[in-house]
């Protein structure tokens, strides 16, 4: 019994009627790494601010070492050994190293009383950093600008904060959805060493293969109640994603129903200084082509070049036999291409306009009266996307901010399908969407090659690749290595081109 | 980068604009033994500066003197560096139309430690200068109070728009108009408040004050011309004209119009043309060491629909 | 059509309202008829200079150099409105030109040089007051026509005619803003600017609009202003545009762009007239004027901030 240090009972939480927890149990050992499962509005974000005492549940008793944490607030928690990893990291990017980690706590490293606390010690933040980081094995100065960091960098520098605060449970919110694949590997050292250390880790991630990689024991919440908890090799994927979603996922991606027609789109020798060159390949009407490669080997930068957001050097693209250099998207777009970025809050949607206001962006000239816009036009394509595309929404005047994740990339679908595209890029369309919606997407994509469109979609989920693409292009340091057919195409020959 | 660089040259342009002289060198003659003046104005976009200035540059072209005129753009700051560069430039004497009581004193110093003479024209500073060319602000409010009193018969309601608060000709022209006001129990300030010497800001004030006061006003002073014109507006949109005596100071030639045709009853004159040739006069005197008046003061002069004839160009 | 800035609207109607109320309770002379004429007219080369600035606002923008066109306009306008020379629209349409020309070239320089807004219209706010004063040579063009002069002091049964402009500016600004697919076009470069021109719209256009509306805009309070005080004043203006921004700010338009509607543009502008209107009704003394204008301002915002939350 004595080695949980966090028991959490029967937690329940209602906002505005709506059930958001639901007698929820957790525990945690100590020296565990117990991974928290289940899809965008399962509950887990209300959880975890129950835990950082961000919010107070309506019943039960969040125990930690046997001391009844609700009712403590967060700066409480986080003196008791409670600390977060956020998923956007918190960090102020002037200040060094050093200075982020024992951020209001100046006094209590200054070694000094009265008056003089007030006095930064910075020498003394200084060494303590470094030792710390030391400890932690992780190569990065005590006086560096956060700024100049990467952002695995920053999120070591996070969790040597949680350290140095002594954490004996650390959460960590999808820590790995903006670092490389190597730097993923640091983490889960530093990850091993903080379990030997015993402390407790809550881990929140969407990637399965991660889920697998370090966590002992898996906890499932779907819909605010508790699912189940798990040992870790009691499970597999599949078993994971039936308890999250509640149905089995025989089949995740769809076959094409219709054959493959006529070249739509033709890429010549494609280059572009210090990002790409000699990229050739061409795309077929009904056609997945998957773009494969690592951070970094020049996928996206191919698929902005195309659509008109930067310019190539060398090169030709071709649409139906006739040359394509697009200086802007809208050109792009008015000659059939449609781009879904990888960069979704960036390039995607406009987050303070509503639903409506986004799907029809790029097709408002559908929807032109006189020098005014049909309103009536309008709404009523939007409803039919919404229904078409399975968009979960308040409304045709919900703003898009309010979505999840998901529901934000349908929308971002929805706007380039209403402009009648016959090419779409799609780059990382399922990035940041839980695992139902992935689904949705997967079968979106092929419902519109199977419509006849032409489709390149960059992926850096092998099994997505692998189970959707028609062909499959490897690029490596901004070099095609291999144009792979469905048939010969495996993760493992995959990934020898994509370091090739 | 070099679009923004042109870029960044060309807003430093638009600034800097703003100091650059114009002097009226007549080109081809020896300007070598011809005495030169400089002048630092308190601002250019000021219509009775713009006159004062005017006045100098007439009267310097017909005494054959060569004037050089910079605008301070209301930056007293500024008008101390314009004087420095006159000293640089070694001008045989400078005028200064001060922006600041105080902050404007340090450039009298500079010239008199260089034995250049200074001549301050229409505002004063601090510091005492060579000469004194200009017309006491305190005069022309009790003028203009005393007339008020007079049509009034010393008894009745009346309202003062101020300029903007704290500056010299503000306090004076408040202190003069006072003074008047005390020696009158039966006149009363109903209320006063600051129109910052704008035409529209005088309107709106007065359009307030007829909400307020309504009949019981029975005159207006307004501290400079802009003002009563925008008070003659609201008056006259109000139908309240005739009821509500209207006096201003300064003799713009809008007012000076309005004179005439009786909306604005009465504007003190202060004579631009006077001060700008005296100054250059006294000046070029300085300048000579010949012998000259300390204290040069134009008399204001009540403008009214008797007289106003004289001042219409 | 715009969850947050409706709610936002709410918050400023309520603060208005309050204002009112107490501005009411305090004073009988507030609620009149013709004290509310008086307001709408004092407020309206405000609003309309504020009109212009919010569609501005909206796409991440700024101008600064609303006050200078104020002046350049209205004495471009001034210059070809005395009695006898031409007919009435010649002025008209010189200040109207002049302003949208103004604007055109902000929104050249803007969106040509990638110079930020806030610097460019920095500098045209001074090249227009040098232009106001080269036109005029410094002084007043005064000796307006009496149909120039109709604009800004007349009235058409028994309304002023700058509230009659206001209302038909207002509701123009409103349509083109929430009816037009430039309208949408500007909440969505200002929402999300790469993203909006990854959807195929032209940012440039959308921003060369913005700022020759505002101009033309400015045009509009700049002849209104000349015919109220039926002189074109070189200096006038001055400051015009921090009271504009603070209208649409105060009505809920957001500085980082992407939100606001003319509606609380419109209450941000009354709300301001209201205040000095009644300060001036209450005698209170103009130093005091200045604290309270803005301690009330910051107040609106909060309560508004408060009416916000979800």
């Amino acid at each position: 019994m004595s080695d949980y240090i966090l028991r959490v009972k029967e937690i329940s939480k209602s906002f505005s009627g709506v059930k958001a927890l639901d007698n929820i149990h957790f525990d945690l050992k100590k020296g565990e790494v117990h991974a928290l499962m289940g899809e965008n509005g399962a509950g887990k974000s209300t959880f975890m601010k129950i835990l950082i005492g961000l919010v107070t549940p309506d019943a039960g008793e969040v125990l930690l070492e046997g001391e009844n944490l609700i009712g403590s607030n967060v700066n409480e928690t986080l003196k008791k050994g409670i600390s977060m990893i956020h998923q956007e990291i918190l960090i102020i990017p002037e200040l060094t190293v050093a200075q982020n980690i024992f951020l209001g706590r100046e006094r209590e490293v200054s070694g000094k009383s009265g008056i003089l606390s007030g006095w930064l010690n910075d020498s003394e933040i200084n060494q303590r950093a470094a030792a710390l980081l030391d400890r932690m094995g992780v190569n990065i100065a005590p006086k560096a600008k956060m700024r100049s960091l990467s952002v695995a960098q920053m999120q070591m520098v996070e969790i040597a904060k949680a350290v140095s605060n002594n954490a004996k449970v650390i959460i960590m919110d999808e820590p790995t959805s903006a670092i490389s694949d190597k730097e993923v590997g640091t983490l889960f050292q530093i990850i091993r060493d903080l379990k030997a250390q015993g402390v407790g880790i809550i881990y929140i991630s969407h990637k399965m293969d991660e889920i697998f990689r370090i966590s002992d024991t898996i906890t499932v919440l779907r819909d605010g109640k508790y699912i189940g908890t798990k040992s870790a090799v009691e499970l597999d994927q599949n078993a994971l994603i039936a308890m999250m979603v509640g149905r089995e996922i025989g089949q995740m991606f769809p076959a094409a129903t219709q054959p493959v027609g006529e070249e739509v789109i033709s890429v010549q020798n494609l280059g572009k200084a210090g990002k790409f060159s000699n990229i050739s390949f061409n795309v077929r009407s009904g056609e997945i082509l998957g773009l494969a490669g690592l951070m970094g080997a020049g996928r996206t930068e191919i698929a902005r070049a195309i659509f008109g957001l930067d310019q190539w050097d060398e090169g030709e693209v071709t649409i139906k036999q006739s040359p394509l250099r697009a200086r802007t998207p809208r050109e792009a777009i008015n000659r059939g291409i449609g781009y879904v970025s990888e960069d979704r809050k960036g390039l995607g949607f406009i987050p303070r306009m509503s639903v409506k206001d986004n799907i029809t962006l790029s097709s408002m000239n559908n929807h032109r009266k006189g020098g005014f816009i049909d309103a009536h036009s309008e709404e009523s394509v939007t409803k039919k996307m919404i229904a078409d595309l399975k968009i979960k929404t308040a409304g045709t005047g919900q703003h898009v901010t309010y979505l999840s994740g998901g529901n934000q990339q349908k929308v971002v679908i929805g706007k380039v399908l209403l402009a009648s595209p016959e090419i779409i890029i799609l780059d990382e369309p399922t990035r940041g969407v839980d695992v139902g919606a992935k689904f949705e997407i997967y079968k979106l994509i092929r419902s519109l090659a199977d419509r006849g469109m032409a489709i390149i979609m960059i992926s850096s989920e092998l099994p997505e690749i692998l189970g959707l693409s028609d062909r499959i292009l490897v690029l490596s340091k901004g070099k095609q290595t291999a144009l792979l057919s469905k048939e010969e195409a495996t993760q493992e020959l995959i990934m020898r081109y994509a370091v090739a | 980068m070099k679009r923004n660089a042109i870029f960044s040259a060309f807003i430093a342009m638009a600034f800097f604009t703003g100091c650059n002289q114009s002097s009226n060198k007549e080109s081809g003659s020896d300007a070598g033994d011809k005495l030169v003046i400089g002048a630092t104005m308190l601002s250019m976009q000021n219509e009775f500066i713009v006159n004062v200035s005017d006045a100098m540059e007439a009267k310097a072209k017909d005494m054959g003197v060569e004037l050089i005129t910079v605008d301070a753009e209301r930056s007293a700051l500024k008008q101390v560096e314009q004087v420095e560069s006159f000293i640089g430039q070694g001008v045989d004497a400078i005028i200064m139309n001060p922006c600041e009581v105080e902050a404007s004193s340090p450039a009298i110093k500079l010239a008199m430690d260089a034995k250049i003479p200074i001549i301050n024209v229409n505002s004063e500073t601090s510091a005492k200068p060579t000469a004194f060319v200009g017309s006491d602000d305190t005069e022309s409010a009790r003028i203009a109070m005393k007339y008020i009193a007079e049509k009034l018969g010393g008894k009745g309601n009346v309202l003062m728009m101020h300029g903007f608060m704290g500056q010299a000709a503000q306090i004076r022209r408040d202190n003069g108009a006072k003074e008047i006001l005390k020696a009158n129990p039966g006149l009363k300030l109903l209320a006063e408040q600051t129109g910052e010497w704008d035409r529209a800001k005088g309107m709106s004030l007065t359009e307030n004050w007829i909400q307020s006061y309504g009949d019981k006003i029975n005159a207006i002073f307004a501290q400079n011309d802009e003002m009563g014109m925008g008070a003659v507006k609201a008056l006259e949109a109000a139908g309240l004209k005739g009821k509500v005596l209207v006096v201003s100071v300064d003799a713009i030639p809008d007012a000076l119009q309005a004179v005439k045709k009786g909306t604005l009853d009465a504007t003190v004159f202060q004579n631009a043309k006077e001060q700008g040739g005296k100054a250059i006069e006294t000046a070029v005197k300085a300048a000579k060491k010949e012998a000259f008046e300390k204290e040069v003061l134009i008399p204001f002069q009540l403008v009214d629909k008797g007289n106003v004839e004289k001042f219409l160009k | 059509m715009n969850r947050s800035s409706k709610s936002g609207q709410y918050g400023i109607f309520f603060a208005f309202a309050l204002i009112c109320l107490v501005l009411a309770l305090s004073t009988p002379k507030f609620f009149t008829i013709s004290n509310l004429l008086i307001i709408g007219n004092q407020v309206s080369i405000n609003a309309l200079l504020a009109f212009g600035v919010t569609f501005v606002i909206i796409t991440g923008g700024i101008d600064l150099s609303l006050g200078s066109m104020v002046a350049v306009t209205g004495v471009a306008a001034a210059t070809f409105a005395h009695p006898d020379t031409y007919p009435l629209v010649v002025p008209l349409l010189v200040g109207l030109g002049a302003g949208s020309a103004m604007g055109a070239f902000n929104g050249l320089v803007i969106t040509k040089s990638k110079v930020p807004p806030f610097i460019v219209t920095l500098g045209t706010m001074t090249i227009g007051r040098g232009l106001a004063l080269i036109l005029s040579k410094g002084r007043p063009v005064s000796n307006l026509s009496d149909s120039f002069n109709f604009i800004g002091g007349g009235n058409i049964a028994g309304i002023p005619f700058p509230i009659i402009i206001l209302f038909v500016a207002f509701a123009v600004c409103s349509i083109l803003l929430n009816k037009t697919i430039l309208g949408r076009y500007m909440y969505a470069v200002g929402g999300n600017e790469p993203a909006a021109r990854a959807s195929g719209i032209r940012v440039s256009r959308v921003k060369m609009w913005v700022y020759t509306i505002c101009g033309l805009l400015s045009a509009l309070g700049g002849i209104l202003l000349t015919s109220r005080i039926t002189t074109g004043q070189p200096n006038a203006g001055a400051g015009f545009e921090l009271d504009a921004i603070a209208a649409a700010i105060i009505g809920g338009t957001s500085t980082s762009g992407g939100t606001g509607t003319m509606t609380g543009t419109l209450i941000g502008a009354l709300l301001i007239g209201v205040i000095s209107n009644s300060l001036d009704l209450l005698n209170v003394t103009s130093y005091y004027q200045q604290v309270v204008m803005g301690v009330i301002i910051i107040g609106a915002v909060v309560l508004d901030g408060v009416g916000k939350k979800d």
